[in-house]
């Protein structure tokens, strides 16, 4: 009886220990998170401002060329296009980014793993957080070009939109954190991550509104509706859609075949709320999935 | 004042528990034998590589007590350097705990983590904090790293731009200045100069003062000598000796030389001629083990012919623990042939000489050869061992058989030579070095 008691009280103990041994072995880590930040921002800027502008230069470009096709060439009906582009563009790109530099982090940090014991957690994340910040300094920046187009109602909306934020960094968290644990198994995934993340970019409404989709008489007259359908299990869909109601505007269906852009609003408490719950479970799960990997990573990379 | 990284992260030393505890721990690696695919291959491929299970690490078992200073030692590949990686974390084990008690800080490899597009200064914080300091205690550091890595001028100019030498001397800086309760070492001293290498022993000697528990992987016996206490002898992933360190790297010498046995011609079996039996017999011509420097030792070499010999020639090399030559002998050169011998005849060859060996461990090789000594044809490696016994009268490896005399002045006898005897001069050097 005292043998078993004792037992019970020493696993319940081990348990406990070994998970608040995580949170503080985290917690410590806070210092190297911060400095591996400052490291990517650092090396990305080469130390100086025009360092900021020059990563400017990708989405500048893509909003002109995606501005000019969708406006001049195959115009859609959306008020204000290189407005509704970029902000959705740069919340991708954080999300791509992030999860790139995350799928290279323990393989190409393979030196460090396999010589310094830290929390390996800290490598992808170091990534998301550089990430997290270039973003909200290329909003800062693209700011007063959203305010001319689409009014105050930009600032007035602000929590919406770091909500959101904060939302997709959770969700990436967990995703950069999946791809950096098993593309130490599987080192191809570098190479399928182009492709994978080509056709998830067109599979995300950036480009276009998911309004649009939805009231497409081509794909109901193809009796392709399931694809609207299908874009809704789509995690980004929500993200982008939370992202860019307090930014832009909401984009809604009009009539059968129109959409019609609105100015920046609160987004639903729905779609945040399915929002979040992606973000949870694919933390929870990344997280899992890596930990469990990380015990080998020494002997793998 | 400085407080430990202990007191800071809350990891306090539990002094009624040792330093270090490993229980029956084995680290199992995976042995492909192709390289693993990717996803794609996984996808047509269906069935799993195939692999052996390897355990670098076997079924080891020790506890090191606070302020001890152990050095683990073995061949390459013996599980040292896994040893070490396991109590640092890197690697948990596969079976068996790893319990460390209070702040562990390894030297695995230094400067891993640099990043060459960054100053010399960033690199500072940016590897102290993969070491677990934070900035209030990197700031505490910084002038310290500067002044022993000797960078101050180069602070602000990306570490790309400097020499391998400097890279690890930071890199080194930074790492003694973790100041752990525990500290690893792997082989890192083996890099640099000949004055860095002194400053790093001389580093290490002050955690074992400071009471620092202290685990050294090195293939330097000297540097081990000097610095550690305790040695744990590793072979195939187990420890096949753990106690001091005089008799730990004795063994290893040992084991190293029988390891590395004459190649060629030598390994092969006995042609024409088998040697029997091998007997070291003192002056009362007992077999003699241990003996005091400058005995008159006799090798007894009994040999029978396996075909017929005309004539043969005996001979004999006297080896120390490590395996260096130090006196060879053959019949022949003394004009002394064995033979002419008929198949299953016996012959007992004696080989005299006087061993001007002090203290120490050593060996001797029995070989059979024709007398141009080209042919070999019977080898025994190591055939027996002996060892000098401490006496006084003088140190180092040859009895030179020295006298001493005031020849001016006055002079006093002193009564016991072994009480009076001071440090051989050569172990004052090395210390004197790493003051």
């Amino acid at each position: 009886m005292t043998l078993d008691h004792s037992f019970d009280e020493s696993a319940a103990r081990r348990l406990a220990r070994s998970a608040s041994g995580k949170l503080v072995e985290l917690w410590r880590a806070r210092e190297l998170l911060l400095q591996l930040v400052r490291k990517e921002l650092k090396v990305r800027y080469k130390n100086s401002a025009l360092g900021f502008l020059w990563s400017m230069i990708t989405p500048v470009l893509m909003t002109i060329v995606f501005s000019v096709v969708f406006t001049v060439v195959v115009p859609i009906r959306i008020n204000h296009f290189p407005a509704f582009f970029v902000a959705g563009y740069l919340l991708w790109q954080f999300f791509q980014n992030s999860c790139r530099g995350g799928t290279d982090s323990i393989v190409g940090n393979g030196d460090l793993v396999k010589k310094v014991y830290f929390p390996r957690e800290v490598l992808p994340l170091s990534h998301v957080f550089s990430q997290l910040v270039h973003l909200l300094l290329a909003l800062l920046v693209i700011s007063p070009f959203l305010i001319y187009y689409r009014g105050f109602g930009v600032l007035v909306h602000l929590p919406a939109t770091l909500l959101a934020i904060v939302l997709l960094a959770v969700f990436t968290s967990g995703a950069a954190m999946w791809f950096a644990g098993v593309n130490v198994v599987f080192r191809d995934l570098q190479e399928l991550f182009i492709v994978i993340f080509q056709v998830w970019f067109y599979a995300t409404p950036v480009l276009y509104p998911l309004a649009l989709v939805q009231a497409s008489p081509e794909l109901e007259r193809r009796s392709l509706e399931w694809i609207a359908t299908a874009l809704l299990f789509n995690p980004m869909t929500w993200f982008v859609e939370i992202f860019r109601e307090p930014l832009y505007g909401p984009v809604l269906r009009r009539g059968t075949d129109d959409v019609i852009s609105l100015a920046p609003s609160w987004p639903s408490i729905g779609a945040i709320g399915i929002a979040a719950a992606w973000a949870l479970v694919t933390f929870v799960l990344g997280y899992w999935v890596f930990l469990r990997r990380a015990r080998t990573f020494a002997k793998e990379v | 004042m400085r407080r430990t990284i202990g007191q800071l992260a809350g990891i306090q030393v539990d002094p009624s528990r040792p330093a270090v505890a490993l229980d029956g721990v084995t680290e199992t690696f995976r042995l492909f034998h192709e390289r693993p695919g990717g996803l794609k291959e996984r996808l047509y491929r269906l069935r799993r590589a195939s692999y052996t299970d390897f355990n670098a690490v076997e079924d080891v078992t020790f506890t090191i007590d606070h302020g001890e200073s152990v050095a683990v030692i073995g061949h390459n590949g013996s599980g040292k350097s896994t040893l070490l990686k396991l109590l640092a974390r890197i690697l948990p084990p596969d079976e068996g705990t790893v319990y460390t008690n209070g702040r562990v800080a390894s030297l695995l490899e230094l400067g891993a983590g640099f990043h060459g597009d960054l100053t010399g200064r960033e690199n500072i914080y940016l590897n102290g904090a993969i070491l677990g300091l934070n900035r209030a205690e990197i700031d505490e550091r910084f002038d310290e790293i500067v002044d022993f890595a000797g960078i101050r001028p180069l602070l602000d100019t990306a570490v790309r731009t400097y020499s391998s030498g400097l890279y690890v001397r930071l890199g080194f800086a930074i790492a003694v200045t973790v100041d752990p309760d525990i500290l690893l070492v792997d082989e890192v001293l083996a890099v640099g100069d000949a004055e860095f290498q002194d400053r790093s022993l001389a580093r290490m000697q002050t955690y074992r003062d400071e009471g620092k528990t202290f685990v050294l992987v090195s293939h330097d016996l000297d540097a081990v000598r000097e610095t550690c206490d305790r040695t744990l002898v590793m072979e195939h992933g187990r420890i096949v000796f753990d106690g001091p360190v005089a008799e730990g790297v004795e063994l290893y010498r040992q084991r190293v030389a029988s390891a590395a046995a004459p190649p060629g011609p030598r390994r092969r079996d006995a042609r024409r001629v088998r040697v029997d039996d091998v007997a070291l017999l003192g002056p009362d011509g007992q077999a003699a083990d241990e003996i005091a420097p400058s005995t008159s030792l006799t090798a007894r070499v009994r040999l029978r012919a396996i075909a017929e010999v005309d004539v043969c020639s005996v001979g004999l090399i006297v080896t120390r623990g490590d395996g260096t030559h130090l006196y060879e002998l053959h019949t022949t050169w003394q004009g002394v042939g064995v033979g002419p011998l008929v198949v299953d005849q016996e012959a007992v060859v004696d080989m005299r000489f006087v061993a001007h060996l002090l203290a120490g461990h050593y060996a001797i090789t029995v070989s059979v050869t024709d007398v141009s000594g080209r042919e070999t044809w019977a080898v025994v490696p190591d055939a027996v061992r002996f060892s000098v016994a401490p006496a006084p009268g003088g140190a180092g490896l040859v009895d030179l058989a020295g006298s001493t005399a005031v020849s001016e002045g006055p002079a006093r006898r002193l009564n016991d030579a072994t009480q009076t005897a001071p440090i051989p001069i050569a172990r004052l050097q090395r210390r004197r070095r790493l003051q």
